[in-house]
């Protein structure tokens, strides 16, 4: 029998927020165990928590830009369990009335088909703390740190519209694309910005059954995501054809082995409406003025791309795909590269170097200004492009200005006509052979013969002043010799 | 350690000026007071002390109040078993005290006392630094000799607080005094109510409606006779809520850990057992059930809880303020939830809604609260100054 697979993904998404949700705290869970703490979010008795207007704001951007609905009414519940990262005996979240309904991202399927996943609605909520198991001796002890406990996060809930791996992984980037432009999260699952939950049953190809899902977790990247679910796709359809039911069970994802493994799931609480977080009301002058905040999303911008800078659709989508390359590119533009040695340069050079220091394109030395003013000098021929490379690498160790590395390391490019005729005039003279392959039209030797005036003048000669100089004596010398 | 007070702070020196000033107040431990063992009455939080001052403690004391101690509690402030709620009034060692007010503790307290008793609206007094139980039916509560003063303390802790974010978006109240024309005051009472007195106690409360006549107060009728939900609606979603609220006693981050627990499973059943009084634990259990087995019955709850709200505002849409009978039992160390609830039989109802209702021990010889709509907290208290201004005119 042929199966399909029915997936629908929940997502929590830590946003980018300076304070965790219901206190004042930092927003660092990274920090030393233990420091970002408070009696709000170590819940002491007294403590009241305040929803933070910053959680609000980042937690609806997210939502406008993933096109959900923000819900003029929103309000916390209570999911009551025991667990010792759970401070307060249940975790503050919405589960009867989110903050937002509805939206969805079109990705393209394996057959290029534009494919329309739906969000069913995305709510907001305080993390857990962090456990920690060690040994102390032969006894086993959990340390707790609450550095994350309150930590906003959003979770979005997809519809369960995806039939393959594949769209889950495609869905997820166009996610995170769209949630960074949104400038709520930085979306990593390498970093644990991003946790995603995948469930996933099978039905006979072409049924509209719902069957029994399986929930699939702890996936650290999207790729993995993608090898869960066709592991348990794969899993489920071998299941099913030897006559076994599937249960309804949580199971985890082992990236060593590959496989998904059944484990004991956590307790599922009941969900009770919070009495103290005040009901969130949200008026349409507010939720406008948040949609008025969105910046210009990746489609849009990739086809004011396309029609203002005349790169092609592949390229335009490329350079949107991450608001800090698009932004990097614009300034390049703005301090007056041309379009396509800034297209070119930048994707060529510079992100390959910036990866390779391990850095991100907003946090290095090499700003758009110091990247443009060396760009620059390349397109007045004042460097070429060997000491264009050059000094670039220079550019990631200091603050100089490009100039200055440039005049001062003597990167200037030789362009005085009389010191670049001697040098043709000796290179001539001292590689005879080679003139005379030219001669005889072995166009390589022209190469040959530019290499060797760029070696003498230490690469810092004019390519296409030497090339001119040098075809010109060449054209010149054979006429003579044939006189 | 006496029989009134539980801790007396050494340094119960007043301000220099404020509208308080001179007033000597009491507190339960269930009030923050920084450095002061705010163990509200429980094991759990043995040995713990407050690391803030609660909202109402630092407004009391920029009005000039010296905060004397804290008194005796019961666990929770929950009822008033073992609690010497109002004995520092009635032996006039404090001239008020603050009795959070989940059941009608501070109300009972009062007529325990023969003071007065104040339950202000929900959302009027913030709630940060309050150990409480019931977020929504909690609000900390006055006993003091008179109802002047009461209205002095609360005027000085009313208003909104950065700190407590759960308060409504309100303008604040105006506190100035006023006079009542009793001649343009209805007063309802509800025959319902009348019915479930003794004899003896029905006598009394229609000699007080007498009294209310006499000194010239329109008096009606207002029929309620849903009344019985009230204690049912408070019973549900009070434990539902007592149980959420209790939660973080876990033994994890602090409160005392039970030894020989084998795992965290473990220890949680053993520290929460050796936490809790027996009366708090039955109430949890009975917040557990509901939460965990009867969801829908607590759902229903709410619902009813709404529809009693709108039968109120119907009621003081035809009576500016309710009187209603009170009729403590006998036994008010009560050890089981039902007791509990019995005791406050005639009070539970204002914390269900949220409304301001004040106690007062003698008016024409029986004990009466008045009730108000919600935020009618001066006029009600202008209410009660006028009564007792009457009664004693008519002395
Ligand atoms: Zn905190």
């Amino acid at each position: 029998m042929e199966f399909e697979a029915v997936i629908g993904l929940e997502i929590h998404v830590e946003l980018n927020c300076a304070t965790k949700m219901f206190c004042d705290c930092p927003n660092r869970p990274g920090d030393e165990p233990n420091v970002n703490t408070c009696p709000t979010c170590l819940w002491f008795p007294g403590a009241v928590p305040r929803l933070s207007s910053e959680a609000l704001e980042k937690a609806s951007l997210l939502c406008l830009a993933l096109g959900g609905e923000l819900q003029s009414r929103s309000a916390f519940d209570q999911k009551v369990y025991y667990y010792p990262d759970l401070p307060k005996g249940y975790q503050l979240s919405q589960a009867h009335l989110p903050l937002s309904r509805g939206g969805g991202i079109e990705v393209r399927d394996e057959k290029e088909r534009i494919r329309r996943l739906r969000i069913h609605h995305i709510h907001m909520e305080e993390d857990v703390a962090k456990l920690v198991h060690e040994m102390e001796g032969r006894t086993p002890i959990s340390l707790v740190d609450f550095n994350r406990a309150g930590a906003p996060l959003v979770e979005i809930v997809t519809e369960p519209d995806f039939r393959s791996p594949h769209e889950a992984m495609e869905f997820l980037k166009a996610l995170r694309v769209q949630v960074r432009y949104a400038g709520a999260s930085e979306c990593s699952m390498e970093n644990g910005t991003m946790r995603v939950d995948a469930n996933i049953s099978i039905r006979p190809a072409g049924t509209t059954a719902m069957n029994t899902k399986v929930e699939v977790k702890n996936m650290n990247s999207i790729r993995h995501v993608g090898d869960a679910i066709a592991y348990e796709i794969a899993r489920q359809s071998a299941s099913v054809q030897a006559g076994e039911d599937v249960v309804l069970h949580t199971r985890l994802w082992d990236p060593d082995r590959k496989v998904t493994l059944p484990m004991r799931a956590k307790f599922e609480g009941p969900c009770i409406p919070d009495p103290v977080v005040p009901l969130i009301e949200l008026s349409e002058e507010w939720i406008e003025e948040m949609r008025a905040r969105l910046p210009e999303m990746p489609a849009a911008r990739a086809s004011r791309f396309v029609e203002q800078y005349g790169l092609s659709g592949d390229e335009a989508a490329y350079l949107s795909s991450d608001p800090d390359l698009a932004g990097f590119f614009e300034a390049l533009i703005g301090h007056g590269v041309a379009v396509r040695s800034g297209m070119h340069w930048l994707t060529t050079q510079l992100l390959p170097a910036v990866r390779d220091r391990q850095l991100e394109l907003s946090n290095c030395r090499v700003t758009p200004e110091r990247f443009a003013a060396l760009l620059r000098m390349l397109e007045k021929e004042e460097i070429n492009a060997n000491a264009a490379r050059e000094v670039l690498l220079q550019l990631f160790d200091g603050d100089a200005p490009p100039e200055e590395i440039v005049a001062s390391r003597g990167f200037r490019q030789i362009s005085d006509p009389t010191a670049l005729a001697s040098m043709v005039d000796k290179v001539i003279e001292d590689n005879p052979s080679a003139v005379a392959d030219y001669r005889r039209g072995e166009s390589k030797a022209l190469g040959f013969l530019i290499g060797r005036v760029m070696q003498s003048s230490g690469g810092k000669a004019n390519p296409k002043m030497i090339r001119g100089l040098l075809v010109k004596n060449l054209e010149s010398g054979s006429r003579t010799a044939g006189a | 350690m006496d029989s009134v007070f539980f801790y007396r702070n050494s340094k119960p020196a007043g301000g220099e000026d404020g509208a308080l000033q001179e007033l000597k107040i009491a507190l339960q431990p269930n009030v923050s007071v920084t450095g002061w063992p705010a163990t509200a009455g429980s094991n759990a939080l043995a040995g713990f002390t407050a690391l803030q001052d609660a909202t109402v403690v630092d407004r009391l004391r920029r009005a000039g109040a010296s905060l004397c101690g804290y008194t005796v509690m019961s666990e929770f402030g929950f009822g008033l078993g073992g609690s010497s709620a109002g004995e520092a009034v009635r032996r006039k060692i404090a001239d008020a005290e603050l009795v959070v007010d989940m059941l009608g503790e501070s109300r009972l307290a009062a007529a325990r006392a023969d003071a007065c008793g104040f339950k202000p609206s929900y959302g009027l007094i913030s709630r940060f630094g309050i150990i409480g139980l019931i977020p929504s039916m909690e609000c900390p509560g006055i006993v003091s000799g008179n109802v002047r003063q009461i209205r002095g303390i609360l005027e000085a802790v009313a208003g909104p607080d950065e700190l407590d974010f759960s308060l409504p978006d309100e303008e604040p109240l105006d506190f100035s005094p006023q006079e009542i024309d009793p001649q343009k005051t209805t007063l309802g009472f509800v025959p319902e109510l009348v019915g479930g007195l003794s004899g003896q106690q029905q006598n009394k409360f229609m000699s007080a409606l007498e009294f209310l006549k006499k000194s010239g107060f329109k008096v009606r009728e207002s029929r309620l006779p849903d009344f019985s939900r009230f204690a049912l609606v408070h019973r549900i979603v009070g434990s539902v809520e007592a149980s959420s609220c209790a939660g973080r006693y876990d033994s994890v981050r602090y409160g005392p850990r039970a030894v020989g627990a084998k795992n965290w499973n473990e220890m949680y059943i053993l520290s929460r057992a050796i936490a809790f009084g027996s009366l708090v634990k039955s109430y949890l259990f009975q917040g557990a059930f509901f939460q965990f087995e009867k969801y829908e019955a607590y759902d229903n709850a709410c619902r009813i809880r709404a529809g009693l709200l709108a039968d109120m505002r119907q009621l003081h849409s035809e009576a500016d303020f309710l009187v209603i009978p009170t009729a403590p039992g006998e036994n008010l160390d009560a050890v089981s939830l039902e007791e509990t609830y019995r005791m406050f039989d005639f009070m539970a109802f204002a914390n269900v809604t949220g409304q301001p209702a004040l106690y007062m021990p003698s008016v024409g010889g029986a004990g009466i609260q008045i009730v108000g709509p919600r935020r009618s907290d001066p006029d009600l208290l202008a209410l009660g100054e006028s009564i007792l201004h009457a009664g004693r005119g008519g002395n």
